[in-house]
């Protein structure tokens, strides 16, 4: 069965935001959340890279391990869901995560933590799938309507991948070899504990 | 503190309240409606106006049984030409998927682009009729609107002149709005009728159109797949043209191609370069000639080119030879070595393309150096054919199309010129009598030492440009060239805070009688100086709201179909300038071939006018019906070559690229890459276009043993008209209703007819025929002998950091161009004397963010942007910062050397800028010397980000061919606030 | 590098058609005020099972494929 992961080629991102606005626009996404985000290394030095970042729906995910109500659950695709109707912000899945992709709305005035929001790999989270609830806590399921993550689908170098890993790394390796470098499939190891080899 | 370009983080701050009030999140796709009605009614009680006139678009539930529609329309964000699919049920646009079939975004989006949906759903729209009444927004209907700003211009044209009125339109407009637009300023009377190809690319429409016959890009970002050696100078593709560097990056990586940028700053496209080589600001001409010193110095140029297609390049070698490479580096701090790599590359691994931007073109030598750049190419042989060219990548959406229809104070529509000839062409199109138009003008009367001019001269005579309109307001008059100083401004779809020398303009501003700005959101030009009074602000709807052609960079016309119903009251630019022609009494003439239904003229009857006066650039062939097929069978395109394999478009490349010669009928197939001898001109091949004559001193100017692939004519020959035409006897070609044609415009010199000018297309239809290009095969020039320094030389910019080379390579001396006095030699000398450089030490340079376009008030509107970039910045030098002791984040004066200029806003520390050099966003505005401006908005139309402008302390200087502003090298000090 | 699309667009636009029209039907008199006051019950889940909210979703559909192809050279 095909495992859903993310790979960003950071020898084609150019921090264009694309990805970011494309998930804001698709899923409604409040102002001050952000299920994605673009990170520059090395800002305005030679070696300049940047790449774009979310959830990476990790294998043995440590969001999952920590939660203290079991509100993560893992997809046959492998993407990992939560249900908002079960967490209660208490934001160890934020310190878990490697990546940095729990995000938490502000509710009140003394800093209380709303549900977790994250990335879902556009395939919403465990209500009927397109439903109006699903779409009022998790955005659109674009998974389920036969399509990939907006963010990728858009991204205006074609260098956030998407889709079925073996897909992925083989474009990805089809391009290393093309173009005679690559700096690696980033967030790979810690993500999926492997990486692609070229 | 959010400066994301560091951190690469949004945080809240003060911002999230305005926004969150614009939008509840998750609510929003099916809720936008209603909250658009609460919105509006709040504005509305304000102004306590009832509803009624307001549309109710957004009324009622959504149908559920209704099915999704999807229509197509194209990217208002830049000149890439992207297509946007838009899903849209109920007459609400509900969601943006990947558009896979085009082949130029291939499905892809910038930030800009995968937020455009936010655009019509946009609560910060201008929502009715305004105009400022004592200080205070009024709202009034569009009838009451139209009728007193018809009345005031009447008056101030019947007190000062049609001249007085300065009519401001857009890149943003269609192909038809801005062809309407620029034919409601002949109907009105003035050539003082511009946009913002001004402050864009008019330099490079005016050095490249004088090199080799047209000004627009040569090939197409496609087409840069086929590169071996790309160098970008003076651009910034990566934030202001993002998806241009799929084909970049793509090409690159196929070919293992090498990519240079030469680039004061090291960008985000600097990051992805093979090759970085930076450049003191200002030093484009020497950096060239650095160059081609170094490849005629060991014989890299292509010698079989420049002798059969080349004119002039030995003048150059003279030039070429002064900049040896010591002095090269004390000019531009490039060692010579580094600049010896990059010209050997470009000269021997080919094909090579130059791309360029604004580094280039907005410099008081812009004309200069883009005509440097084109002689690089011509030198190294990189012109007309694949992998090589001039790719320019032009700005806006339709920049190049709003170019292309004259929407500019030297041109009528399609670059006819403003010459007898050229009027009597367009009043034959317009069925409207030459006489009648030419009564719209003013007489003017002698002044200032200069002679008077007839309604005949002064049509003849070019308009003033966007760059000047404040100057012409506040100068003597007897300084402006013509009948009076400026009373009134007519801006659709201009931003004012991309003018350079705001604390002049807000003189400017406050002398206007009578100022209009129609825009879907207030620009600066609404709130800017201290005006209380005779400002009107007209909602307009944008570009998919309505329907309409644009070219792209690569002049790909696109037709765009209206996704939704302009929202609120606006309305779209077809319908106010017919408004407005009507009130003022031309309409029935205007519009005597273009169908007007309810008021709305229709777009596609407006292409088609514009096809049968467009000869001159081949803006004949693309039909509505043609442009859609081309937008029904996107998948039908090459990706490289962007010639359909199949369908019913199959054999024209991708949105008929101009020159496509002929009607409609003849289906040639539009032209990819310009100048290309490799193919038949059927098939989009060509020549060098010989503009200036036939031969110079002496030598010829038509092309020698080159020609295109199939043409009879096997040497140069000149432009096509039926004297010729006889000579080769080729009239026997044409068809009698062709002849009949040509006679009755030829009247009793029908020998004159030209290729251009003969409206039955008979002339281009018998030179496809033969294989040969109608504007004739000649050669390029690498010395303009009708401009300003025929071969480019340097000058140091106005305000100069190197006041010790200006004795050398001064500014020119004062002049007078477009109808103003140009003062650049004594704002130099002075600067120099006074000693600026001391007091002024930093290098001012500006450029684009890739969330923001323009002047930015639609995209700082748009929360999914705004978000992502909250502060205005400057980037200043590690080294530069540390001596002043200011450390990141916090604000800063940075201040000019003219009118005690100054701007408050947040350092970013960092080397991407050199020592000595700033760089500021352009941007932003609503902030002015420090001062937050946010008050002056009508309630609810404040774009959620403002900031300073950096035009707050931009300098003197305008290149001396077009007026074009220096935005890209003045100086300034930066301080500790 | 030329383009191996195998789908039409006209298939893909009618794939849209139905997953967009499936949303809003359902869309009808729901409350949307769930998101501001969350219920902690098995009603939360109503409208999947667990294995259902595991199950596969990815299909290699004409969409994705074109999404995959244009990602090549």
């Amino acid at each position: 069965m095909a495992r859903m992961k993310f790979l960003c080629d950071a020898d084609r991102c150019i921090e264009c935001n694309a990805c970011v606005t494309a998930c804001k626009n698709e899923h409604e996404v409040p102002w001050g959340i952000n299920r994605r985000r673009v990170v520059t290394i090395n800002d305005g030095k030679p070696g300049e890279r940047s790449v774009s970042m979310a959830c990476m729906h990790c294998t043995d995910a440590p969001c999952q391990a920590v939660c203290p109500v079991d509100c993560f659950l893992t997809t046959a695709d492998g993407v990992v869901l939560h249900s908002k109707d079960l967490c209660i912000g208490c934001g160890y899945c934020f310190y878990a995560c490697p990546f940095g992709a729990p995000q938490y709305p502000k509710t009140g005035n003394f800093g209380s933590r709303g549900k977790m929001d994250k990335c879902t790999y556009c395939a919403g989270g465990p209500e009927a799938d397109n439903s109006p609830e699903e779409y009022a806590k998790y955005g659109a399921n674009r998974l389920a309507q036969g399509k990939l993550p907006i963010c990728a689908e858009m991204c205006s170098t074609k260098a956030l991948l998407a889709g079925d890993s073996e897909m992925i790394a083989t474009i990805y390796k089809e391009r290393v070899l093309k173009r005679g470098y690559g700096s690696g499939a980033w967030g790979w190891k810690v993500a999926y504990r492997e990486t692609i080899a070229v | 503190m959010l400066i994301k370009r560091k951190s690469g983080e949004a945080t809240r701050t003060r911002l999230q309240a305005m926004a969150n009030g614009l939008s509840s999140g998750v609510l929003d796709r099916r809720s936008f409606l209603t909250q658009s009605g609460l919105a509006l009614g709040g504005v509305a009680a304000i102004g306590s106006i009832q509803l009624g006139a307001v549309r109710q678009a957004q009324a009622g539930p959504v149908n559920r049984a209704a099915p999704v529609e999807i229509r197509k329309n194209i990217c208002t964000h830049c000149s890439v030409g992207c297509s946007v699919t838009a899903e849209v049920q109920n007459g609400v646009w509900i969601g943006q998927e990947p558009s896979w079939d085009s082949p130029i975004n291939r499905g892809t989006h910038c930030a800009k682009g995968a937020s455009v949906r936010e655009l019509v759903h946009g609560d910060r729209r201008i929502k009715y009729p305004m105009k400022l009444v004592n200080g205070e927004w009024q709202r009034l209907s569009w009838e009451t609107a139209i009728s007193e700003i018809s009345g005031k211009m009447t008056e101030i044209r019947d007190k000062s002149g049609a001249d007085s009125v300065f009519m401001l339109g857009s890149a943003k407009m269609s192909n038809e709005g801005a062809y309407l637009f620029r034919k409601f300023g002949a109907f009105w009377g003035t050539n003082s009728i511009d946009h913002q190809a001004r402050i864009c690319h008019s330099t490079t429409v005016a050095g490249v159109a004088n090199t080799w016959g047209y000004g627009a890009q040569t090939n197409s970002y496609n087409d840069i797949r086929n590169a071996k050696t790309i160098i970008i100078m003076g651009g910034n593709p990566a934030e202001a043209h993002p998806v241009s560097l799929q084909h970049v990056l793509s090409g690159k990586e196929i070919n293992r191609a090498n990519l240079f940028v030469i680039d004061p700053r090291f960008t985000r496209t600097a990051a992805h370069a093979t090759e970085f080589v930076r450049i003191r600001p200002g030093t484009d001409i020497p950096i060239i000639w650095g160059m081609l010193h170094h490849i005629f110095a060991n014989g890299w140029e292509d010698k079989d080119f420049i002798a059969k297609r080349v004119y002039g390049m030995d003048e150059v070698r003279k030039e070429v030879a002064k900049w040896t490479p010591e002095e090269v580096e004390r000019v531009t701090g490039v060692p010579g070595e580094q600049l010896k790599r990059v010209a050997q590359t470009f000269a021997t691994q080919k094909p090579s393309t130059l791309i360029w931007c604004m580094g280039a073109t907005q410099k008081t030598v812009g004309t200069a150096n883009v005509r440097a750049y084109c002689t690089l190419l011509l030198a190294t042989g990189n012109v007309g054919s694949q992998g090589t060219g001039a790719n320019i990548f032009r700005g806006h959406c339709n920049v190049q199309g709003a170019t292309d229809m004259g929407l500019d104070v030297t041109n009528l529509p399609l670059y006819y010129g403003l010459v007898e000839g050229a009027w009597k062409h367009w009043s034959r199109v317009w069925e409207v009598e030459y006489d009648y138009l030419q009564s719209r003008f003013d007489e003017v009367p002698a002044k200032g030492g200069r002679p008077a001019r007839t309604r005949k001269q002064n049509m003849e005579t070019s308009g003033i440009p966007s760059t000047r309109w404040f100057d012409a307001a506040t100068l003597p008059s007897e300084d402006v060239d013509q009948r009076d100083n400026v009373k009134a401004m007519f801006i659709m779809g201009h931003g004012g805070n991309t003018v350079t020398r705001m604390p002049e303009m807000s003189k400017g501003i406050e002398r206007l009688e009578l100022l209009v700005v129609c825009d879907p959101h207030p620009t600066t030009f609404a709130i800017h100086g201290e005006r209380k009074n005779g400002t009107y602000l007209l909602p307009i709807c944008t570009q998919f709201e309505t329907s309409g052609s644009r070219t792209a960079s690569n002049r790909s016309i696109q037709w765009g179909e209206k996704v939704v119903e302009p929202i609120f009251e606006s309305k779209d630019d077809f319908e106010v300038i017919y408004r407005f022609a009507q009130k003022l009494g031309f309409a029935d003439k205007m519009f005597k071939n273009i169908k007007v239904e309810n008021n709305h003229p229709v777009p596609e009857d407006i292409l088609r006018e514009i096809n049968r006066g467009g000869w001159s650039t081949g803006y004949t062939g693309q039909s509505p019906e043609r442009l859609k097929t081309h937008m029904a069978n996107q998948k039908d395109f090459d990706l490289v070559t962007l010639r359909a394999k199949d369908g019913p478009a199959k054999g024209d490349y991708y949105g008929l690229p101009w020159p496509c010669w002929g009607t409609p009928e003849v289906k040639h197939p539009g032209t990819h890459i310009l100048y290309n001898t490799n193919l038949n001109v059927r098939d989009g091949g060509g020549a060098f276009r010989p503009r200036f004559g036939v031969e110079y001193q002496g030598k010829t100017l038509l092309a020698e043993g080159s020609y295109s692939l199939g043409s009879e004519l096997t040497d140069g020959y000149p432009e096509f008209t039926f004297g010729i035409f006889k000579r080769l006897g080729w009239d026997a070609d044409l068809t009698e209703s062709e002849l009949a044609t040509i006679n009755k415009i030829g009247g009793n010199n029908v020998d004159a007819v030209s290729w251009a000018i003969d409206l039955s297309g008979g002339i281009q239809r018998v030179c496809l025929k033969h294989g040969v290009s109608p504007f004739g095969n000649g050669k390029a020039r690498a010395i303009a002998w009708n401009l300003p320094d025929p071969v480019p030389v340097h000058r140091e910019p106005i305000y100069s950091p190197r006041p010790d080379l200006v004795a050398k390579y001064p500014t020119r001396p004062d002049g007078r161009e477009l109808r103003m006095p140009n003062r650049g030699g004594s704002v130099q000398k002075a600067a120099v004397d006074t000693g600026v450089a001391k007091k002024f030490p930093i290098v001012l340079t500006s450029g684009r963010l890739v969330e923001y376009e323009g002047g930015g008030e639609e995209t700082r509107s748009n929360k999914w942007l705004a978000e992502l970039q909250q502060d205005m910045f400057v980037e200043i030098n590690t080294n530069d910062a540390a001596e002043r002791g200011i450390r990141e984040g916090q604000w800063v004066w940075v201040k000019g050397p003219e009118s005690d200029s100054k701007a408050k806003v947040k350092a970013l520390v960092t080397d991407r800028v050199g020592r000595g050099v700033a760089f500021m966003p352009f941007h932003f505005g609503g902030w002015f010397q420090g001062v937050d401006q946010r008050a002056k908005y009508p309630k609810g139309t404040d774009p959620i980000v403002l900031g300073e402008a950096v035009n707050g302390v931009t300098t003197y200087g305008y290149d001396p061919v077009t007026g074009m502003q220096e935005t890209k090298v003045t100086l300034c000090q930066i301080e500790a606030a | 590098m030329s383009k191996s699309i195998t789908a039409s667009a006209h298939e893909a636009s009618e794939d849209r058609d139905v997953s967009r029209r499936r949303f809003f039907k359902v869309l009808g008199g729901a409350s949307t005020v769930a998101l501001a006051a969350p219920i902690m019950s098995d009603e939360a889940h109503a409208g999947e099972s667990k294995d259902e909210a595991r199950k596969s979703r990815y299909r290699e559909t004409d969409h994705v494929k074109k999404f995959y192809s244009t990602n090549r050279y």
